[in-house]
């Protein structure tokens, strides 16, 4: 858990943290890979909501270097099965994800990323 | 149209309606309920336009036992025989040599065995000549006799006997099929749970109301023990979690083990379908966009046996105090001592408006926000759910689940906009004058045994 398809929806949410907060840094992350069923439907729905460049980021900090530069016009189920591994296979267990602005640390332990604010951070 | 006859389990009566409509417009078939339906009364006369159609209600709804083909009904078998006479065309192509079995049961009654035969003699004219069998008939038709409850009524079964409100009769199309799932969920057979995990049925009349099916987004943001999580992924939905507390997510097991949420959600085979499962309040959510989920589905915890929680200080700390809390907080820590933010009491009726900005917020236009709401009965106005709901809101259903002085509702709201709209400030101090719900300060009223404040 925490697939990629979390880390393109989380942004920093610290009190007055609003510009640069998104995408999450990786940090000191632990990654496993896990089967996932295909749903070509399902990836049609999801891809105007992506983030690209922050998904593409985010595969490559991680070592999967599949995705293309830019979201292809043409998505075919080749380029959907790509996609289909980014975003639901690949699995950060453990680590860190650090706003690159304010550069609060959200753990992620067992899966879960605890993103939870300090008490001075909500304002 | 061919009319057909609804058997329905005998529990949830609110929730029946609600169900079916939501289930036809997942299947996208138009349902028109007759204006006179009573959805308190266990059999419901119903025309679809195909018998397709009542497979798929039967084939997703909870509450459903039976469907039949409704042949005739009336007042008394007079009638029932004329009606039935009248509709020869239906059942005449059985006639000649279709196996068949013969029902006759009866509806808070148990009727004679002597009646029974007799009964099924008066349909003689039928001129049914196929096999009686009773272990693999080619159909079964089926008899019913609707009475009133006996309840209170100083009145022997013998003299009950025949004086009915109604009968039925028609030729079983097809059972029930989800109610099986009731014991499928069962919580007492699933490997992690707590103290507030929903039962099976109702979780399953939720994932109904949410229409979850393959391919949509579900949202559950008060996920606890993951209850609602696993009847929506199994109806092939894929789910987010979100709870302030991650305890109840990941349980006791320690590291060792996957988080107990995904413990149970590997029983029933929809592991893969939990997207992922995050430690957040809601009311200070990580969201990047909104219009992002088809539904958002949640029961709330509303105090009984666990109180909602948000981040903050019931009081304000002092200068001082403020500037050694960050010292505190700042301090390293090492992994077995995380730091854990204070929380204070979520009030339930602010929640609950919260909760349908939150939804107009992240659902995409069109999406449902279905989630359960306690409610005193004594005080409870209709007012109380309208006045929760905000521009570009509408309710669907609102059914009630009684438990005497109390009750929960299961409320479904739809997103009846295009419009985007910006994120819920979540602010404590409210605008007075507004309506006061009376699931207000819900937690207090229950253990004050919903007695009025002196």
């Amino acid at each position: 858990m925490v697939r990629l398809i979390t880390h393109n929806l989380l942004a920093c949410h610290v009190k007055g943290c609003t510009s640069n907060n998104f995408p999450l840094e990786f940090k000191d992350v632990q990654v496993v890979l896990r089967d996932s069923e295909f749903n070509p439907d399902f990836l049609r729905g999801f891809i105007p909501k992506i983030e690209w460049p922050a998904l593409t980021g985010a595969a490559r900090q991680l070592g999967d270097t599949s995705l293309p530069d830019q979201l292809p016009e043409m998505q075919d189920d080749d380029f959907l099965k790509v996609l289909h591994h980014v975003l639901l296979e690949i699995h950060v267990e453990e680590g860190t994800m650090i706003c690159p602005n304010c550069k609060h640390n959200y753990p992620i332990s067992n899966g879960i990323p605890n993103m939870l604010l300090a008490e001075h951070e909500i304002g | 149209m061919p009319d057909f006859l609804l058997v329905f389990a005998q529990s949830h009566s609110e929730f029946r309606l609600p169900e079916l409509e939501s289930v036809a417009e997942l299947y996208g078939f138009p349902l028109s309920l007759p204006a006179d339906s009573d959805p308190s009364r266990p059999f419901m006369p119903l025309q679809l336009e195909s018998e397709e159609h009542a497979r798929l209600l039967a084939s997703r709804c909870i509450l459903i036992k039976y469907v039949y083909e409704l042949y005739a009904q009336g007042g008394n078998y007079d009638e029932l025989h004329v009606a039935n006479s009248a509709n020869i065309h239906l059942w005449s192509s059985y006639a000649h040599d279709t196996s068949f079995k013969f029902l006759v049961t009866a509806y808070n009654h148990k009727i004679p065995e002597s009646r029974q035969r007799n009964v099924v003699e008066g349909f003689d004219y039928m001129g049914f000549m196929g096999k009686i069998d009773l272990k693999n008939p080619q159909i079964i038709l089926g008899c019913f006799e609707e009475y009133d409850s006996s309840a209170g009524l100083a009145i022997t079964r013998h003299d009950r006997d025949g004086r009915f409100r109604q009968v039925y009769f028609g030729r079983l199309v097809v059972e029930g099929s989800a109610r099986a799932l009731v014991k499928t969920f069962d919580v007492k057979k699933r490997l992690y749970y707590g103290n507030t995990s929903m039962e099976s049925e109702i979780s399953l009349l939720m994932a109904n109301q949410a229409m979850a099916s393959p391919s949509k987004l579900v949202y559950d943001p008060f996920c606890g023990t993951g209850s609602m999580a696993y009847p929506i992924a199994y109806f092939g939905a894929q789910v987010f979690g979100s709870d302030i507390d991650g305890r109840q997510m990941r349980g006791k097991a320690g590291k060792d083990q996957p988080p107990g949420v995904l413990r149970a959600a590997k029983q029933y085979g929809v592991a893969d379908r939990i997207i992922d499962l995050c430690t957040f309040d809601v009311t200070c959510n990580p969201w990047r966009c909104g219009d992002l989920f088809d539904t958002i589905v949640t029961d709330p915890p509303y105090g009984v046996r666990a109180g909602a929680k948000r981040l903050g200080r019931k009081k304000e700390l002092s200068e001082v105090q403020k500037a050694a809390n960050i010292e505190h907080q700042l301090s390293a820590r090492n992994k077995l001592e995380p730091y854990i933010p204070p929380t204070k009491p979520y009030e339930l009726s602010l929640l609950a408006a919260d909760l349908v900005v939150l939804a107009r917020y992240l659902l995409k236009p069109g999406g449902r926000l279905v989630f359960f709401l306690p409610t005193v009965n004594e005080q409870y106005e209709e007012v109380d759910i309208r006045s929760m709901l905000c521009d570009g809101m509408l309710l669907v259903a609102n059914s009630l689940q009684d438990f005497g002085s109390w009750g929960r509702r299961l409320v479904t709201i739809r997103k009846a906009t295009d419009e985007s709209y910006p994120p819920p400030s979540f602010e404590e101090e409210r605008e007075p004058g507004g309506h006061v719900p009376g699931h207000k300060d819900f937690r207090e009223q229950y253990f004050r045994g919903f007695k009025k404040e002196d």
